[in-house]
């Protein structure tokens, strides 16, 4: 048993599975948040603030996820950053002369999976300040609304007011693209560390990465370009 | 036709190494890579002075000692061929071409171009056999193998040990290699009995000698000269993740 574990945490395709897998479950988890988060298109403020009154009137579901989630992510920081420093001290010298990207198959978005990655990590510390702890903006706080005869936080408004602000947006959507680039790359490799890719289904893969990681972009981006352009109002 | 050499001189392993140019001229087109560096060799030992060390052997593709980098590309610009199979027509004329040894941890220099590639040989003893009590060479077809399985384990064993795909990779990871020595004997009846530590022992091995991690971009496979296909490392993936699962 822990022999099996101590090689897991030990061994480079052991950490591997353990990228993949946490991989896997934050893109389950930013799949879903997406899809929530479309609510807000829904023709009226109640729709997302009734959804976010659900999820938190089951405070154990909802810590058990979180705490999961942490779990992940802090796992996928800790077994992608020991890869990533081996890695560098394996090629401690590279070429005079660079060969031609074309025939060596390196593209930007695998080859700055630690900086996306980094960055994603930053902003969803904002973002938990930001709407979570609601740290950034006090004013939050006292943001109520009356639905169905229940009060309860008036989260449509709250998503309105912080994306007015352009700062708030652009980090947002910026932070977005490096989640489309950090996934084009990710969820493609998936398959590949949990073994499950082969010459027939590279193509399908790729493309289904590619697919996945387009639709996240468009979905989460949609929200602050419409409160930008005025077509999402309180 | 001439061309103009940027090369990688180092005296030994501890001194450090700087790029020498050398012109050569009145090469034939159907030369070698190898043979154009025999003529400059020839006229460097005639004047006195220290040839370029590089490895070779066969000159024919199959034994994988020719290592070098041709402009940053490990055995040159072509597809599926070892420097030793790459010929002067596949350069211009008058060309300027920067060649080095390959660059990784694990393979520390030597002398100019030649490199140290005994970790390769550490993974193999790790795992890269199968044991068999000595006898009689058993009659031929003995053990039946399906047409199919005898294609693909001849496929992954088609690998010469070259190190093209540590030299390329960003993160020097030996991964194909690894990958197409497991798969090789993992794919044949022989291999069975002794699978699981196999491919335990021969990873363990290779994360020992400090090659890097494979991050999925497959620069291996792309200039591995006997096309050995990134597939091999899912395969050893997986085969890896079933053994460690025994030990749960
Ligand atoms: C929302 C957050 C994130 C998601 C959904 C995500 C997803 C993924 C996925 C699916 C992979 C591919 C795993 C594989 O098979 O190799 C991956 C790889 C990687 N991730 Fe993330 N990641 C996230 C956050 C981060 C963060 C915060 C970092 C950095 C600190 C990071 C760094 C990396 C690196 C370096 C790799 C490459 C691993 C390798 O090539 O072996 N990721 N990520
Ligand atoms: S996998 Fe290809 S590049 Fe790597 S050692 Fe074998 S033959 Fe050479
Ligand atoms: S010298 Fe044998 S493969 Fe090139």
């Amino acid at each position: 048993m822990t022999q099996g574990i101590s090689m897991m945490i030990r061994s480079s395709i052991g950490r591997k599975w353990i990228a993949a897998i946490t991989g896997l479950l934050m893109i389950g988890f930013v799949v879903v948040h997406m899809l929530g988060n479309l609510q807000m298109f829904a023709g009226t403020p109640d729709k997302i603030n009734q959804y976010a009154h659900l999820l938190k009137s089951m405070p154990g579901v909802l810590w058990a996820f979180r705490l999961g989630l942490i779990a992940a992510t802090g796992l996928h920081i800790w077994a992608t950053l020991s890869l990533a420093r081996e890695n560098r001290m394996a090629k401690p010298q590279g070429y005079a002369v660079a060969g031609r990207k074309s025939r060596l198959q390196v593209t930007l978005t695998s080859a700055t999976m630690v900086i996306s990655g980094s960055i994603i990590l930053g902003f969803v510390i904002f973002h938990l300040l930001h709407f979570t702890v609601q740290m950034v903006d006090r004013s939050y706080l006292s943001m109520q609304t009356v639905s169905g005869g229940v009060t309860m936080p008036d989260v449509y408004r709250m998503v309105i007011t912080g994306f007015s602000n352009p700062w708030i947006s652009g980090f947002y959507l910026l932070a977005m693209a490096l989640l489309f680039s950090h996934l084009r790359h990710g969820a493609a490799s998936v398959f590949q560390t949990l073994g499950v890719r082969d010459r027939h289904l590279a193509k399908i893969i790729g493309t289904g990465a590619w697919i996945l990681a387009v639709a996240l972009f468009l979905g989460f981006a949609a929200i602050p370009i419409a409160v930008l352009t005025g077509a999402l109002r309180p | 036709m001439k061309l103009h050499l940027r090369v990688w001189r180092q005296k030994s392993k501890e001194s450090g190494g700087h790029f020498e140019t050398y012109e050569a001229e009145g090469l034939n087109p159907n030369m070698s890579f190898l043979e154009m560096l025999d003529v400059v060799n020839d006229r460097l030992t005639q004047e006195g002075k220290e040839p370029i060390a590089f490895d070779h052997d066969c000159r024919e593709g199959i034994c994988g000692s020719c290592a070098m980098a041709i402009n940053g590309e490990p055995h040159g610009p072509n597809k599926g061929a070892t420097t030793c199979q790459v010929y002067l027509r596949s350069f211009k004329d008058g060309e300027t071409l920067t060649v080095e040894p390959w660059r990784a941890k694990a393979f520390p220099v030597l002398k100019d171009l030649v490199t140290d590639r005994s970790a390769f040989d550490r993974i193999i003893q790790a795992g890269g056999f199968v044991s068999v009590n000595t006898g009689q060479a058993p009659d031929a077809n003995a053990m039946p193998i399906g047409k199919e399985e005898a294609e693909k384990a001849f496929d992954a064993a088609h690998c010469i040990g070259c190190g093209a795909c540590v030299a390329a990779c960003r993160n020097g990871s030996a991964m194909l290699f690894a990958a197409a020595k497991v798969s090789h004997l993992g794919l044949l009846p022989q291999g069975q009995p002794e699978r699981a530590e196999r491919v335990r022992k021969m990873v363990e091995a290779m994360d020992a000698a400090g090659f890097g991690n494979c991050s999925n971009q497959y620069a291996c496979e792309a200039v591995c000269p006997k096309e050995i296909s990134a597939d091999w490392i899912a395969r050893m993936n997986r085969d890896y993740a079933l053994s460690l699962a025994q030990k749960l």
